[in-house]
């Protein structure tokens, strides 16, 4: 899927297509916020692209409301299918997390469904050749800007929770699961239901990603789920940085600019995101926005902006020195 | 009758997947770390050992061991690059933190790490030789051998013989060398290793080139059966290395023989069954089920090390 | 034999070691005695080259040892036998000898030390081809000890020898620290168990808090209320002084 954004023309459909890579991006990035590599949000991504796509063409729901179920869809199947890998150490899972992900593919690519249409035609997953003729935008006269309005009001909306959800203790709870699971269990916190809050989260995401994608494209096909999309969706969030959902989004951005900005670039892009992405990697794993950065910036926020308490103009503690030998 | 004939088809494609197998887990066992650019590492020197036979007409004999260095190559690269602080896995974690982010969180970047890398040796590959469909040596199949009312190839048994030497002859070399010895213990025990005097990072490079360049071996195996080389190859060696060595227990060289064997029975009768999409699924779906039964059964399934 | 000024050591912004200045004399047994957390193990495994100091010297035998890799530190005659035993569980007890002896190339002695070390440790001579994962806490003790010595070290450092062990087994393994000794075997040794370390150590350290507050013989240390002030428990003082 990610190739076939080299083919689009710069316009609307493109700030669509990139919409639904920052969603993917964020729905990778939740798992890694607990501390969790998943190789395989490209499943939920395609249960959400095929169940909304089913109920806007066979089923005639309202597209909201088919968006809706199919990310409860999708929370659904995560619950159902992370419950039993979340208990396997971080590198069996992100195995599992792949191997999931392809049976799902095989899966949707071994589906027919045919359902005769209004106008004579047959819809409904094929197959293989996929799912076609997912016309609800056209049905219903929503323009293309107008469906890109609303993309980004739902990478917004999303981004904004997130943000939000940082704040919350369930927020701080998980990021002290990403951190250290030793230590955030012997506090007490309930580890496998974090994360597997976590991953029903990073599954509606996905699927929220998959519905706006098929209706765009009015087409959606298994290939299109394929490892490489769950892949780059990690490395932007690993090149973008882990403390902030932003970070997904500057890998993304990132990535898609190397591509668009320079044509140039062209058959060599992998090789230049993977060398990005490893060299980072080993010289700076939290990626670009990491804790530290933000930690600095938000310092110098506090001490160029409110002058509320004399606490916040002091530098702080050095976070050590709470630390006897 | 069919049943038999079936399982003897599939037991005989286990060859290939038991040589791609033995490399994957011979370099988790060294590292601790799954190579995801294992497929993409040997398709790299498939690609490279294509190219050597077409533009210049190279022949097997020379063309085997040039992809197996070049492959070994690629795997100093990812090592290098992905894999450099393995020897820092100490047997206890450390609470007193001498790192950022806990052991954990050096497992998941040095995953991420390879994939990087993955996504970089294949689009090289493809740069190398852009056609879908690229020749590599082979050898001449031959007609199909009858064994009462079974039939069976020759060129899949031999595969299956070269697997199992290998496989064999790499665990007696790993008992009895010294050199072996020293892999054994740096895979077993890194920081008590380094305590015997061992030099760790020195050894685990070793360890882990070696098993890149099997896996070099192994795709020219593979590919001489097949004639050709593919973009697909690199997802395919991993997927099917994956599947046998996680089967058979990842560090288990010899386990790589029974994960390979049921692996490819197993597929064989999803095929007759379900097709080849049937088939496929049943590569993941074992593999996945593999994953969760060793969870299961041992506590201690991340520690890693070499077995036979 | 072995010189120690100034040693700091820290991990990350955390120092674990900040002012150590301590020496050993060749032929005799070294002990440095602390508390958890003093830095005892950061100071062991500083010396055996698996951690970097910050600030300060080791020398041994006129030669400095900063920067050496673990390897190269074994080379110069020093071999850590390391808190918690550390055998290598999948390796048999044979090669975990065998591992032990890896930087030298003289086989035939090395198969001599092997029996050499079976016959000091005659339960490992029953176990010899077990996997050593497999062994006791006492006898994993003892293969992690012979291994040591199969380098042959010229300065044995022990780290916490008596942790976690049966009072019988400690027994056992300060008997062969004796005899080391008494063969000329230099040992730095690093315990909690100061009943023990009286009965074998002719010269004691106290590390507190990553720096050294006490420098003295066995008698120094029974006169001395420091160790009681340390410990913060009289029982381990009290024995001693009936002891002593």
């Amino acid at each position: 899927m990610r190739d076939a954004l080299c083919a689009s023309e710069p316009g609307v459909g493109l700030v669509i297509q990139v919409v639904v890579l920052c969603l993917v991006a964020l729905s990778a990035w939740l798992l890694l916020r607990v501390g969790r590599i998943s190789l395989g949000q490209q499943a939920y991504f395609g249960i959400g692209a095929y169940v909304a796509a089913l109920l806007t063409t066979v089923g005639q729901w309202p597209l909201l409301a088919a968006l809706l179920a199919a990310t409860l869809a999708a929370v659904a199947c995560a619950l159902l299918i992370s419950w039993p890998l979340l208990r396997l150490p971080g590198l069996q899972y992100a195995v599992a997390t792949l191997s999931v992900a392809e049976l799902v593919r095989l899966g949707l690519s071994g589906w027919r469904h045919q359902v005769p249409q209004a106008g004579g035609q047959m819809a409904g997953p094929d197959g293989v050749h996929g799912f076609r003729d997912i016309r609800w935008l056209f049905e219903h006269q929503v323009g293309q800007t107008e469906y890109m309005l609303w993309a980004l009001l739902a990478l917004g909306l999303t981004v904004v929770t997130l943000l939000l959800l940082a704040r919350t203790r369930l927020g701080l709870a998980m990021q002290a699961v990403g951190q250290d699971e030793l230590l955030a269990d012997s506090q007490g916190l309930p580890v496998q239901r974090i994360r597997l809050l976590a991953s029903a989260l990073a599954a509606a995401v996905a699927a929220l990603a998959g519905g706006l994608y098929a209706h765009q494209l009015t087409y959606i096909e298994p290939a299109i789920f394929d490892p490489m999309l769950g892949i780059h969706a990690v490395g932007y969030s690993m090149l973008g940085g882990l403390a902030t959902p932003l970070g997904p989004l500057l890998g993304a951005a990132f990535d898609l600019g190397l591509l668009e900005a320079t044509r140039l670039f062209e058959g060599w892009r992998m090789v230049l995101f993977g060398t990005l992405v490893a060299a980072f990697l080993r010289w700076r794993p939290r990626g670009v926005l990491d804790e530290a950065l933000l930690q600095r910036l938000s310092d110098r926020w506090r001490a160029l902006g409110l002058r509320r308490s004399p606490v916040s103009a002091v530098p702080g503690p050095s976070r050590d020195s709470t630390l006897t030998s | 009758m069919d049943f038999l004939q079936r399982s003897l088809d599939g037991l005989l494609e286990a060859g290939p997947y038991a040589l791609v197998g033995l490399g994957l887990t011979l370099g988790f066992g060294m590292l601790r770390r799954v190579n995801l650019a294992y497929g993409a590492g040997a398709m790299l020197g498939a690609y490279l050992g294509s190219w050597l036979h077409v533009r210049l007409g190279w022949p097997a004999l020379v063309v085997l061991p040039s992809v197996a260095v070049a492959t070994a190559l690629a795997g100093l690269y990812v090592q290098w690059l992905c894999f450099h602080d393995a020897d820092r896995s100490i047997g206890k974690p450390q609470r007193a933190s001498m790192t950022v982010s806990g052991a954990d969180a050096r497992e998941v970047v040095a995953l991420a790490s390879s994939f990087a890398v993955w996504m970089q040796l294949e689009q090289l590959s493809v740069n190398l030789l852009p056609r879908h469909l690229n020749p590599f040596p082979d050898f001449a199949s031959t007609q199909e051998w009858t064994l009462g009312a079974l039939g069976l190839r020759p060129d899949r048994l031999l595969m299956c013989l070269l697997a199992v030497a290998l496989v064999l002859g790499m665990t007696r070399w790993m008992q009895t060398s010294r050199t072996g010895l020293a892999l054994r213990a740096t895979a077993d025990h890194p920081l008590a290793a380094h305590l015997s005097g061992l030099h760790v990072p020195a050894l685990q490079r070793l360890g882990f080139v070696i098993a890149c360049g099997l896996s070099g071996v192994a795709a020219c195996a593979v590919l001489a059966l097949e004639g050709q080389v593919t973009p697909m190859f690199g997802m395919w060696m991993l997927m099917k290395g994956l599947a046998a060595a996680v089967i058979g227990g990842l560090g288990h060289l010899r386990g790589v023989l029974l994960g390979a064997a049921l692996l490819a029975v197993v597929e064989a009768h999803a095929q007759a069954l379900l097709g080849p999409l049937g088939r496929d699924a049943a590569t993941w779906g074992l593999l996945l089920l593999a994953l969760l039964w060793r969870a299961r059964v041992s506590r201690i399934s991340a520690t890693g090390g070499l077995h036979a | 034999m072995l010189e120690i000024q100034g040693l700091a050591c820290a991990y990350g912004k955390i120092e674990a070691l900040r002012e150590v200045s301590l020496s050993a004399k060749a032929g005799e047994v070294t002990c440095l005695l602390g508390p958890n957390g003093a830095g005892k193990t950061t100071l062991m495994m500083t010396l055996a080259g698996i951690l970097q100091p910050t600030r300060g010297s080791i020398t041994f035998e006129g030669e400095s040892l900063l920067g050496l890799s673990p390897a190269q530190i074994v080379d110069r005659g020093l071999a850590l036998v390391p808190e918690n035993r550390l055998v290598f569980p999948a390796l048999s007890v044979r090669e975990n000898l065998m591992a032990g002896a890896y930087r030298r190339k003289d086989r035939a002695a090395i198969a001599s030390d092997i029996e050499h070390q079976l016959d000091r440790f005659p339960r490992l001579r029953e176990r010899i081809d077990q996997l050593a994962g497999t062994l006791s806490g006492g006898e994993q003790q003892m293969l992690a000890l012979a291994r040591a010595l199969m380098s042959r070290p010229r300065l044995l450092l022990m780290d916490e020898p008596s942790v976690g062990l049966a009072p019988k087994v400690v027994a056992e393994i300060f008997g062969i620290v004796r005899k080391l000794h008494a063969e000329g075997t230099s040992i730095f040794l690093v315990e909690q168990n100061v009943h023990m370390a009286l009965k074998v150590a002719q010269h004691f350290f106290l590390l507190q808090q990553g720096r050294v507050t006490f420098s003295g013989t066995p008698a120094d240390l029974a006169e001395d209320d420091v160790i009681q002030r340390a410990y913060l428990a009289g029982s381990d003082h009290s024995r001693t002084a009936a002891v002593a």
